[in-house]
């Protein structure tokens, strides 16, 4: 044994040198690699995994495109970003996404998020996608204080609880639902180019189906809200467990008293099984309105074809906006080159919250989280660099709401031939509206 | 109460379907009781099949029907021989969640393959189409996945209880030991058990892709109603899991259109829990 | 005195048990100080949540031998009690944590009652609908919140009453302070005559009653001290993520995750429900945050179930079996 042992331990040590020696040759590389061009980290949390995963993994490719504008050169691009190489205000500094998977659950993403502010350093948080995550991260960031700038969460709530270091960049269902209400009032007014006047008395129930988690039970407080504040009428008020296996007495209770005007806010799961029984019922109604989100997926119009047609969804993104938006196509090609799918509602917002980050970043001029804070207070972004139809980006406090961006809208699109075309805001609209709602057959 | 035949038609056909998706639990736990977490998951691997069949070679997708059985069948019995087999000889505890393992892998081996994306047929017989009278849809996918469901319910009956098989099947369930004095090889009954358990959920599922949506975690939402209406109907049952299985439907839809759609899971859970309570062996169990 | 005695005393453990304790012990006091990963913080209060939920769990579910896979309602009720008399009223933690554990103590006492009347799958599958009932009620409560779920609002500064802290050393503290309780409470436990009389049923239920032991009183006396625990657990839970939904705390997945847990480490053992905590929860967090950014989609559930089989298959008594035969093969 004894001499055994002895042989060996020259190769031990010839061993361990070298890999001392690998090790020390790896370490310097990375050190050179991270002394050559700065860096400036965004974590990003989107749920990757789970059922919702093909809606976080879109919001990735979104927010990585950003990215890969900003930090390469783009001479094609004709926004300020694709000629930065890098963040400007930070002598170039590289941005360098950490993306963190929270599979759609609260705590997970609690936990992600002190990973990505106290491990990994990162100057700021992005995501999440689902409103009840957006809670506790923002918690998290709030408590760090660390700014965090929120893409698509929709839910009223979020901006309300009076964060500091929370801005939202999206329209919330507040804005969308209200937008809802406006339209038809435009729609009783006969402003509503395609069709003559409406009379209140033909269109005065409604029907609303709102999925039971966070975000649907939100919509469906709102709907009611403005239902009373506008004179419409709920006859038929459902709501579902999220992932049923069979929405037939959904269906019914909601068409028996015969709604005039069907309201939904679904996942694309409960979408896709909602149109289905719906089909079966031969569903039909004046006006079909829905929460963006399961309505509007490539996924949806891809399933139901021809069976979408006359469907209205609040979204913020149409391809009809290429028209008046260049830009938005520019990227949109280079979008559908990596993800396989057009900009649709969710992924045309995660790159705006990233085009935000760059943009605050830039004024800034520093990493420091305060800086970043008071900049987002007070940065305007104008409308004309985003690839979204808004005025701009300018996160205000107005109406007990802290650090919401005011200057957002939101969009009402109408499958028309299974293209989304605008109907709302009038001014920016690509086709007349198709009224009465075709029904499904 | 013009809602309530259109309700009862509908909730019997959903009824059917469910019947179908408890018999495979039903007869697994008949012959070594075991509970299968897993039960979910056999439905979407059927679906599955079903889906990749009929989009690949394009054919329509009730003759995938077969197919998906076949696998069905082909993972039950691998279930069974890789790890059933090794799970029986442990506590209860250990066999329920060693089957919720298989679930787990299962659902995440679909999503690993297939991707997180929502899939659905579009070419079929019975897809997407529908007849109406007055306040009555009848669905056709719904109709013939109920019809379906029963003649499958038909066939596995009489399997069980009209052939040699199945009473061998049968004198397992009883007597394990007194089964194999007979000469008959209790193994392969039990491997026989799981097989059948598969196959019936292949069959479910093939027949669900016709008015479903295919997705790796769609199993959690069927095995649960399973459970309840096994456990209902009585363990072991099959006679129970098909009356059971009607009742869970008209629970599910008759509470959906008149109590509450969001409550009708709390009622599904509610009557399961009320009955065992006061009849602890189930409606028709031992 | 006496009860203290045994509560305190471990002297009646091997001495590798002694030190093995004595280690988790000096591990987890030292551990927000060597440790400066925040994430491994995280994990690490996870873990101690779950300790909590696992060595609860494990008398009913381990001594007691009782399927019982519905603690997330327990959890959830005490978490939500908590969270309501903290918004509503502004009571402080110290005060509605225990309004919760006694809400979720007696829902346990109320259910048990009528559950422990069924035996064996008929019970296991009563406690997952059970669960799910409540879990459906508690999304459809408007009152309560329903499916939005009820978020504590934030405290400027660091807040003793209402254990709002920045940093996670405190909850880690306190987290860990329940886990020792706990560990003590078992300790004292395993000798008790409660600890007795459900073992004995464990092993033959005919048989215990036969000696005069009311089994379904007993089991329902555990089935409550199992919802104890579980309602520390949630009110901290509470605490600690500022926000709950019926989704993350009264799911179906948290009450199987718990039994699977104990059983990994050995249901039944003392130090079972600990070490299938050290295993899994790591096991979970890690991979879920190693993989999550990778884009490959389910490779961490896959190992996680893989191992979720095995050790089913092959060692139902989980690691614990494991080192009793290696320590009986001595």
């Amino acid at each position: 044994m004894g001499t055994k042992k002895e042989r060996v331990h020259p190769d031990c040590v010839k061993a361990a040198i070298v890999a001392a020696a690998i090790v020390a040759v790896l370490s310097m590389g990375f050190g050179m690699a991270r002394a050559q061009g700065q860096e400036v980290k965004i974590g990003v949390i989107y749920p990757l995994s789970g059922p919702v995963a093909h809606a976080g993994n879109m919001s990735k490719d979104a927010v990585s495109l950003c990215a890969d504008y900003v930090n390469n050169k783009w001479p094609d691009l004709p926004i300020p970003i694709g000629n930065w190489e890098g963040i400007p205000g930070l002598n170039g500094a590289k941005i360098k996404l950490i993306f963190a998977d929270h599979r759609g659950e609260p705590d997970r993403g609690a936990d992600l998020a002190k990973k990505l502010i106290i491990d990994e350093k990162v100057v700021g948080i992005c995501g999440c996608y689902h409103s009840s995550v957006t809670k506790t991260v923002s918690t998290v960031c709030e408590r760090h204080k660390i700014p965090m700038i929120n893409p698509e969460s929709t839910s009223p709530v979020l901006t309300k609880r009076g964060y500091q270091w929370f801005f939202r960049a999206t329209p919330h269902d507040r804005i969308f639902v209200r937008d809802f209400f406006e339209f038809l009032g435009l729609l009783h007014q006969g402003k509503v180019p395609g069709v003559k006047a409406v009379p209140k008395s033909e269109l005065r129930t409604i029907g609303a189906c709102t999925e039971n988690t966070e975000w649907g039970a939100g919509t469906r407080d709102v709907i009611k809200e403005f239902a009373k504040q506008y004179g419409y009428e709920i006859v038929s008020d459902v709501t579902y467990p999220h992932e049923s296996p069979d929405l037939t007495a959904e269906v019914r209770r909601l068409l028996a008293p015969k709604p005039d005007i069907l309201m939904f806010a679904s996942y694309i799961s409960d979408a896709i099984l909602l149109t289905k029984t719906m089909k079966e019922f031969k569903a039909k109604a004046k006006v079909f309105w829905s929460q963006d989100v399961g309505f509007y997926q490539p996924k949806y119009i891809e399933t139901f074809g021809n069976d979408t047609e006359g469907i209205l969804n609040r979204t913020v993104f149409s391809k009809k906006l290429f028209a008046v938006k260049p830009v938005a196509k520019n990227i949109n090609v280079e979008f559908k080159k990596r993800s396989g799918v057009d900009f649709m509602g969710t992924s045309a917002r995660a790159f705006t919250g990233m085009q935000a980050w760059a943009y605050v970043l830039n004024e800034a001029g520093s990493t420091d989280p305060e800086a970043i804070r008071k900049t987002a207070e007070t940065i305007e972004i104008p409308g004309k660099d985003l690839i979204v139809p808004w005025k701009g980006i300018k996160f205000e406090d107005v109406g007990g709401e802290t650090n919401q961006n005011t200057w957002s809208s939101g969009l009402i699109v109408q499958y028309q031939a299974q293209e989304p075309e605008i109907i709302y805001p009038l001014d920016v609209a690509t086709a007349k509206f198709v009224y009465p709602w075709p029904g499904l057959k | 109460m013009e809602m309530l035949v259109p309700t009862i038609i509908s909730a019997l056909l959903m009824g059917m379907l469910f019947a179908l998706v408890a018999l495979g639990l039903a007869i697994i736990f008949g012959v070594m009781n075991i509970v299968n977490f897993a039960h979910g998951e056999f439905l979407m691997v059927g679906m599955y099949t079903a889906f990749l069949t009929a989009t690949v070679f394009s054919i329509e997708p009730l003759l995938t029907l077969p197919i998906a059985a076949m696998v069905g069948f082909l993972l039950g019995i691998a279930s069974y021989y890789f790890l059933v087999r090794y799970l029986l000889k442990g506590p209860m505890l250990a066999q329920l969640l060693g089957t919720f393992g298989l679930m787990i892998f299962l659902r995440y081996l679909a999503m690993c393959i297939f991707g997180p994306d929502y899939k659905t047929l579009e070419q079929g017989v019975l897809i997407g189409k529908s007849i109406k009278w007055g306040s009555v849809v009848l669905s056709y996918p719904r109709l013939g996945t109920a019809v379906l469901s029963l003649i499958a319910f038909g066939i596995i009956y009489w399997l069980i209880n009209r052939t040699r098989l199945g009473k061998a099947l049968q004198a397992t369930a009883l007597d394990v030991e007194a089964a194999s004095y007979m000469g008959i090889d209790t193994e392969r009954m039990r491997g026989l058990a799981w097989g059948l358990g598969g196959a019936t959920m292949g069959i479910a599922g093939a027949l669900l892709t016709n008015f479903y949506y295919v997705f790796p975690t769609i199993g959690i939402l069927f095995c649960m109603i399973a459970f309840a209406t096994v456990a209902l109907g009585g363990f072991g049952s099959i006679k129970g899991a098909f009356i059971a299985g009607l009742i869970m439907g008209l629970i599910i839809d008759l509470g959906g259109t008149y109590i509450g759609p969001h409550h009708k899971f709390a009622l599904v859970y509610l009557t399961y829990f009320l009955v065992v309570v006061f009849r602890p062996q189930g409606l028709f169990g031992w | 005195m006496r009860t203290l005695r045994d509560a305190f005393s471990f002297g009646d453990l091997p001495l590798v048990e002694r030190i093995g304790f004595a280690i988790f012990i000096m591990f987890c006091t030292l551990f927000p100080w060597v440790t400066k990963g925040s994430f491994d913080q995280a994990v690490m209060i996870q873990f101690l949540i779950f300790c909590l939920y696992g060595l609860g769990w494990n008398l009913i579910g381990g001594y007691g031998g009782q399927v019982a896979l519905g603690q997330a309602k327990n959890v959830g009720m005490s978490a939500y009690t908590v969270a309501l008399l903290m918004v509503w009223w502004d009571i402080p933690f110290w005060l509605s944590t225990p309004l919760g554990v006694v809400v979720a103590t007696i829902e346990s006492f109320v259910l048990g009652y009528f559950l422990f009347r069924l035996r064996g799958h008929y019970f296991a599958i009563a406690t997952i609908a059970v669960s799910l009932v409540w879990q459906q009620l508690f999304i459809n409560w408007d009152l309560i919140g329903g499916a939005r779920g009820v978020e504590l609002p934030l405290k400027e500064t660091p807040n003793f009453l209402y254990m709002q802290f920045a940093s996670p050393i405190y909850y880690h503290y306190f987290a860990f302070l329940l886990v020792l309780a706990a560990i003590l409470y078992m300790n004292w436990f395993r000798k008790s005559r409660l600890g007795y009389q459900l073992r004995s049923i464990t092993s033959n239920e005919e048989v215990a009653e036969s000696l005069g032991i009311n089994a379904h009183w007993v089991k329902v006396k555990a089935y409550c001290i199992t919802g104890v625990f579980a309602g520390m657990g949630g009110a901290f839970y509470t605490v600690y993520y500022n926000y709950i939904d019926p989704f993350s705390v009264m799911h179906l997945e948290l009450s199987v995750m718990i039994a699977l847990m104990t059983m990994i480490g050995g249901a039944g053992s003392m130090w079972g429900p600990i070490i299938g905590a050290m295993i899994l929860i790591p096991l979970d967090r890690y991979l879920g945050a190693w993989l999550g950014g990778s884009g490959i989609i389910g490779v961490d559930f896959m190992i996680y179930a893989l191992m979720v089989m095995i050790i089913s298959a092959y060692e139902p008594k989980g690691i614990w079996g494991i080192i009793e035969k290696v320590r009986a093969r001595r």
